[in-house]
């Protein structure tokens, strides 16, 4: 049967287009009970065994309509539930209005042991229902879910019999649909009245969104704001600014979009990340706050907070910068947060079981305060928990959430870790089996056979060997030089092949493109590919065969590329080396053999390579790390050490740089529109220029038209009696910088795909797959750049997927690195927790109320 | 005449294009039909009815333009006029030769044609000029050629025009009609179909100047009526896709007298008279 | 734009058909009497109608071949066609010529040209709705149209497209579909014979996937000729009784 479906849609240019389209309705969809004998079906879903719960005590599914999605998604989430039937109305009601909750629930219908089924309403004959004159798509989704509830009580009671009857039951917050529901004779609860008829799970109660519950303070009483269209109106005709909110790490009441918002009244209930519109102030109201610290928030003894704004309005001066104040949010970009409970906000005893309210104060200096409802607050208090958002009403000073989950005691090392990876959107869960299922089946035993051959080149006759740092079991890089007969040398880069294991469209794959990158923190490593991968079968390990991808060139001894070629290949590394192992035998010059020979030869080449690097006007900055040596037993950090460098770390860069601008080229030349590239954009002039300003007194300055100026400024600048300030300046000018990027080439132009950093007109990233998924996706490039033969699918050509995924890249490599940042700081707080000491130390930062100390020795603010 | 031995059970089978008529090879392929590559059977190459006439195999389709049989008579209509030679659209794959030498010429059967009438051709036939003809034959490269060595052809006039499905108009004795309603109908095998105005003349009378007049007669108001009226009669039978004869053009004509000539063209109108037609064929079938 | 959702149970969301389901097809030939043979065909929301004229005496005399019928091919959108946008287009815009030889080299080895040496064959699509899938609406109504004109032809020539979206073969892409960045693939065969005359792809598909692809519109394509085949059987039974002259 067949139904036309016309509806009106704006384009992007605003014009407004008639669509029709064909909707076809069947009778062939089945149910998906596991005892339905009347539907044709294959694999059903949902089990005889569904929910039982005290309230209804016969087994019955359950129906969520789409608010529930959008607001108690945790709860549905919780292993409590199962059994569930979405409807295709909910199912892509959703899709339209959340794409993250989207996806989550994804992720619950691919769960086999969730039993959720995604029921196509919408194409069932029997289910599908017409929109009424006057009524509106909202209420006539209730009213599709409703049928198709119907249809599925009255379908259940003709396939069981009275033994085993099961019910469904309609979830859903909206009054009026309940009514409706009930009046029609089906079953339908809020979810606030089912999940307290559960009552083995008590906990699911405190899950509960509670945006329904608002009582406010009403001391900040917020203004109202205005609606989309109104929104989308002023941003058209100018008088509002569209932007992503970013508060200040050091004020939480200070925040920019372009423009800068001060004070809580103007922030208008925005939150750190969401896209607001904001209007501009008169002049004369334009301020600016001191830059001054302001942290914490004080309480006061009965757990509200102090009021600070008038402190405020008298520190603010009135400044030539513009000022704004939100009116609108475009989109909220809430996610879950980790906190702790405050204490003073705790009224009821320890032995109470009432829900309060109470405050939720977050890691994340610039998130507010959250008010959630619990029972188990004196339980809760002292640990890590994660809340959730749930609606900031305008008479409420801070948002309104609900409890998640809690993580663990405060200051527990591996609390605090999960709470920054939580913090920092790492995705840390264990591979799911899925993922895991797409791991050769031999596992460990995975050896190179002759098959693998083919297509490859058989390198293992070469001196190949790996420099990596201690303790290193991701190998993804080796090395190997050999003297060729007319004086110039063959060197080759060997990467580790995981393209071969990891195929597109895989799960495997799908998991990596996900998490991006792996995260290094100080006591753990979040890997990107699973162990057997990433320290096994794709680890370039000595003595083994592996697959690699060889990028080989032929240098004249001064350097200079004679020609490079790439291929895939078979390798045996012949030794595994530490920086310092590698080290010892280039200084060791009773060392004859062919690979200390060869090591040597790298290391003459680097030299020069790194020159010419230089003389192209390469920066060498300083990001100096630390390592802590850490207890074996309690992994509490016993030492802090900096990274030592030594002449074998620049060996390995300068050939992993040069793989990486030979790749770039080859790949840019076959697809010039979609290959994945990473550029580094110039640093913008205030951040150095203020820098230059502060070293004035010195009489050095800084130059930055282009990266060879400033390395020259950066190497004048030497104080004989101060050997540590020219690594100092070096440092800071590395904050100054901009972010290296991956983009995709097809959406700028080649003059701005320089790496500013490395002087280097095209980059990207090649050597590391087994630890960043950009790196797995240029492997694919180039293996379809060496071979014409090669079929690769649309993955690799479609500009805007490369686009997006360069986004998702980049914020993954960003997150990590944030990450890997609050570990070290992590580390060094219990490092120095309990301890005294003296050190010298610079100022950097001279702050209002405090100022920015660097520690050389620790490299600590 | 053709004998029809025994019926093979593909004859009068409807076949469409690609299907196997027979598989056996003793057959001779006709019109409308194919050998496969390995030449071991007969395939249908058009949509339509198995025909055989002996050991020839054809397949007829229905709708499909005219292709000429030598003594057919035919109604055409000049597109061109070029050096000795006519062309004349006759609802055929080509447009089919009409020589200056197949005509017959004013001023005696038997006169030879001279310069002067190659210079004059237009005055015989111009462009657009209707005619009747007899077909006479067609040559190796697929061009055709046509003949109105007969007083009974020539320039038709005095009338109207009506194209139907050449497969509509039967074979028969004459194709010149004097229908009792007085009007003369010209059932042209190709499909065109000329109804006049009745001309009493004797063919002998014919003044052979004023065959290749271009004036018309003065036709009278109901002599137009009912030429009207006939005209339509036959785009009903068309449109239906009966067949057309002297008879059953007299049966719709008969039929059609309930309506005025203008209602004809309505689809109503046209169904009942078809079905009267039918009913009245169906009627005179019982009574032979 | 869109994105097409193929659930577990492989209905689409976009339309609710399953992956190797056709669309509806509608179709009916003989609709024009001008025209020597005519069709109209409905592929779901894509409409078209076909004209064939001839074969007859070739127009212009650059265009004859002696030994052989010339088939020429002309397609049009009619101006409220799409939906989005209503706008006229030329004849000669660039996509439409590209239909229109591709319609011509699938007609010209089946069609027995031969047979009507110095002649031309005139095929006239119009697409009145369009919804996806022009190239296969268009051989499929001229397939029609053809056979209304009784012209000979080795036999039918049906097309189908088939695309690839996320590892799921998807039959038949509507304009939603097609938008949403899928490769898609035309191809027309000769279902009895089942040989291939036509098979076209603008965008890239990795070559795992073309044979199922292919396989999938190769089982469209002889669904559709049962739908062709049953239209014209009984539209001739029906004219062979209505012409059988007692």
């Amino acid at each position: 049967m067949l139904q036309s479906k016309s509806f009106l849609k704006r384009t992007k240019k605003g014009n407004a287009i008639k669509v029709v389209q064909e909707h076809y309705l069947r009778d062939d969809i089945w149910c998906s009970v596991e005892c339905c004998k009347l539907c044709v079906q294959t694999g059903p879903v949902l089990s005889t065994s569904a929910m039982l719960t005290a309230q209804i005590p016969r087994p019955h599914y359950i129906v969520p309509d789409t608010n529930v999605f959008m607001n108690q998604i945790d709860i549905i989430e919780h292993p409590a539930l199962h059994d569930v039937i979405i409807m295709q109305t909910v199912y892509e009601e959703i899709r339209h209005l959340s794409l993250p909750i989207y996806n989550r629930l994804r992720a619950l219908i691919n769960d086999q042991k969730k039993r959720f089924y995604v029921f196509s309403n919408e194409h069932h004959r029997e289910t599908y229902i017409q929109r009424l004159k006057d009524e509106s798509p909202n209420d006539r989704n209730d009213r599709a879910i409703r049928s198709a509830v119907k249809w599925y009580s009255t379908h259940l009671k003709k396939i069981t019999n009275k033994e085993n009857h099961i019910e469904v039951v309609l979830l859903t917050d909206d009054v009026g649909n309940r009514t409706k529901a009930q009046e029609e004779g089906l079953s339908a609860f809020s979810v606030r009245e089912y999940v307290e008829g559960m009552t083995d799970t008590p906990e699911l109660v405190d899950i509960l969104g509670n945006s329904s519950n608002v009582e406010g303070d009403k001391k900040v009483p917020y203004e109202e704001h205005l609606t989309s269209s109104q929104i989308t109106n002023g941003i058209k005709n100018g008088t509002l600014h569209q932007g992503t909110l970013n508060i200040s790490m050091h004020n939480y009441l200070e925040a920019y979009t372009q423009i800068m918002i001060l004070g809580r009244p103007c922030l208008n209930r925005a939150i750190q990340g969401d896209v607001v519109a904001v209007q501009l102030l008169p002049k004369s109201e334009w301020l600016r706050t001191p830059t001054a610290v302001v942290v914490e928030e004080d309480l006061k003894e009965d757990g509200e907070p102090k009021e600070q704004n008038d402190e405020l309005e008298n520190e603010v001066i009135e400044s030539s910068q513009p000022t704004g104040k939100i009116v609108g949010i475009i989109k909220r970009n809430w996610r879950p947060y980790c906190g702790f409970i405050s204490k003073k906000s705790v009224k009821s005893s320890a032995t109470s079981t009432f829900s309060e309210n109470v405050l939720v104060v977050p890691m994340d200096r610039r998130i507010p305060y959250i008010y959630i409802r619990t029972r188990q607050a004196q339980n809760l208090m002292g640990q890590r928990i994660l809340v959730s958002i749930d609606a900031w009403p305008k008479n409420s000073t801070y948002p309104q959430g609900h409890y998640v989950r809690a993580l663990g005691a405060a200051g527990d090392k591996s609390t605090e870790t999960e709470v920054l990876l939580l913090e920092h959107d790492v995705p840390f869960q264990e591979f799911a089996s899925q993922v895991l299922n797409g791991l050769p089946v031999e596992g460990e035993a995975w050896r190179v056979t002759e098959e693998h051959l083919s297509g490859r080149a058989d390198l293992r006759h070469l001196n190949i060997c790996s420099i990596d740092p201690p303790g290193c079991t991701d190998i993804d890089d080796a090395l190997h030089v050999r003297p060729l007969p007319n004086g110039n040398y063959e060197v080759g880069v060997h990467i580790a092949d995981v393209t071969h294991f990891v195929k597109p469209f895989t799960a495997l794959d799908e998991e990596a493109a996900n998490r991006g990158t792996t995260v290094y923190l100080v006591n753990k490593r979040i890997d990107m590919l699973p162990e057997l991968l990433g320290s096994n079968l794709c680890s370039l390990r000595c003595n083994v065969d592996r697959l690699a991808f060889s990028c080989i060139w032929e240098l004249t001894s001064d350097a200079e590329i004679v020609n490079v070629n790439f291929t895939k290949s078979v390798i045996s590394s012949k030794a595994s080396l530490t920086y310092e192992e590698a080290q010892i035998l280039i200084d060791d010059t009773r060392k004859q053999d062919d690979l200390t020979k060869g090591i040597r030869i790298l290391n003459q080449l680097a030299k020069k390579l790194h020159k010419k690097r230089i003389d192209r006007g390469a920066i060498t900055l300083a990001s100096p790390e630390v390592r802590f040596q850490l207890d074996f037993d309690s992994q509490d950090p016993v030492d802090v050490e900096m990274k030592e460098l030594r002449e074998t770390n620049a060996l390995v860069e300068e050939f992993m740089l040069l793989a990486n601008i030979s790749v770039a080229e080859k790949i840019y030349s076959k697809f010039p529109a979609s290959s994945l590239l990473r550029r580094h954009p110039p640093p913008t002039s205030t951040k150095l220029e203020e820098l230059s300003n502060a070293i004035k007194p010195f009489n050095f300055s800084i130059e930055f038209e282009t990266s060879r100026a400033l390395a020259e400024s950066l190497d004048r600048a030497v104080l004989p009696d101060d050997p540590y300030f020219n690594k100092l300046l070096r440092i800071l000018t590395t904050r100054c910088m901009m972010q290296a990027v991956y983009f995709c080439s097809g959406t700028l132009q080649f003059q701005d795909f320089r790496h500013y950093g490395l002087a280097a007109g095209i980059y990207t990233h090649f050597t590391s797959p087994i630890r960043r998924y950009s790196d797995v996706i240029v492997h694919r490039l180039l293996h379809a750049a060496i071979n014409p033969d090669k079929n690769y699918g649309q993955e690799l050509v479609d500009i805007n997927k490369m686009q997006k995924l360069s986004d998702v890249l980049n914020h993954r490599h960003r997150m990590a690195q944030l990450a890997s940042r609050s570990s070290v700081e992590l580390h060094t707080n219990i490092f120095f927790k309990g301890k005294i000491e003296h050190n010298e130390g610079y100022v950097t930062r001279v702050l209002k109320n405090g100022f920015i100390v660097l520690v050389p020795k620790y490299l600590f603010l | 005449m053709f004998v029809r031995t025994q019926r093979d059970n593909f004859e009068s089978k409807v076949v469409t294009p690609g299907q196997v008529i027979t598989a056996d090879t003793q057959y001779m392929r006709g019109h409308g039909t194919y050998l496969n590559e390995e030449e071991s059977s007969h395939i249908s190459s058009v949509a339509g009815v198995v025909e055989r006439v002996n050991k020839l195999i054809t397949v007829r389709p229905l709708h499909t333009r005219y292709t000429g049989n030598i003594g057919d008579l035919v109604i055409g209509r000049i597109t061109e006029v070029t050096n000795k030679r006519w062309k004349v659209d006759i609802n055929s794959r080509q447009d089919a030769v009409l020589l200056l030498s197949a005509i017959n010429l004013p001023g005696g059967v038997q006169r030879r044609k001279t310069e002067a009438d190659e210079l004059q051709m237009r005055k015989f036939f111009a462009e657009g000029d209707l005619l009747a003809a007899e077909f006479q034959g067609s040559f190796n490269d697929g061009s055709t050629s046509l003949h109105t060595r007969n007083l009974k052809y020539g320039k038709l006039r005095n009338g109207s025009l009506i194209v139907v499905p050449p497969a509509l108009v039967q074979r028969c004795k004459t194709h010149f009609h004097t229908l009792s309603c007085g009007v003369d109908v010209t059932l042209g095998l190709n499909g065109y179909i000329w109804v006049s105005k009745h001309s009493s003349k004797n063919l002998d009378e014919l003044d052979p100047e004023a065959i290749y007049s271009n004036d018309n007669e003065p036709v009278d108001r109901s002599t137009r009526e009912t030429i009207a009226r006939v005209c339509n009669c036959i785009n009903a039978l068309s449109r239906h896709f009966m067949c057309i004869t002297d008879t059953i053009i007299a049966y719709a004509y008969e039929a059609s007298l309930k309506y005025p000539v203008k209602d004809l063209l309505k689809l109503e109108a046209m169904e009942f008279v078809t079905t009267e037609v039918r009913h009245k064929l169906s009627v005179v079938r019982s009574i032979y | 734009m869109c994105i097409i959702t193929v659930l577990l149970i492989l209905i689409s969301l976009m339309d609710g058909r399953r992956a190797n389901e056709l669309r509806k097809i509608k179709c009916k030939p003989s609709v024009l009497s001008q025209a020597d043979g005519s069709a109209y065909i409905e592929q779901g929301n894509t409409k078209c109608l076909a004209a064939v004229y001839g074969p007859r005496e070739t127009r212009q005399k650059a265009q004859l071949i002696h030994n052989k019928a010339n088939i020429n091919v002309e397609i049009s959108l009619a101006p409220f066609s799409m939906p989005q946008e209503r706008k006229k287009r030329s004849k000669s815009d660039r996509r439409l010529l590209e239909i229109a030889s591709a319609v011509k080299q699938t007609f010209e080895p089946i069609i027995m040209t031969n047979l009507f040496a110095r002649s031309q064959i005139d095929i006239y699509l119009q697409i009145l709705q369009f919804d996806g899938g022009t190239i296969q609406i268009c051989i499929n109504a001229a397939t029609l149209a053809l056979i209304d004109a009784g012209i000979p032809m080795q036999e039918y020539v049906c097309a189908c497209s088939a695309g690839c979206h996320e590892n799921h073969t998807l039959l038949d892409l509507n304009n939603a579909e097609e938008m949403a960045d899928t490769p898609e693939l035309t191809v027309a065969l000769l279902p009895m014979s089942g040989k291939l005359t036509l098979l076209q792809m603008d965008s890239r598909l990795h070559v795992d996937k073309l044979e199922p692809v292919m396989n999938l519109a190769a089982l469209g394509c002889k669904e559709i000729y049962q739908t062709l085949d049953e239209t014209v059987r009984e539209y001739v039974k029906d004219l062979f009784q209505k012409s059988s002259p007692y």
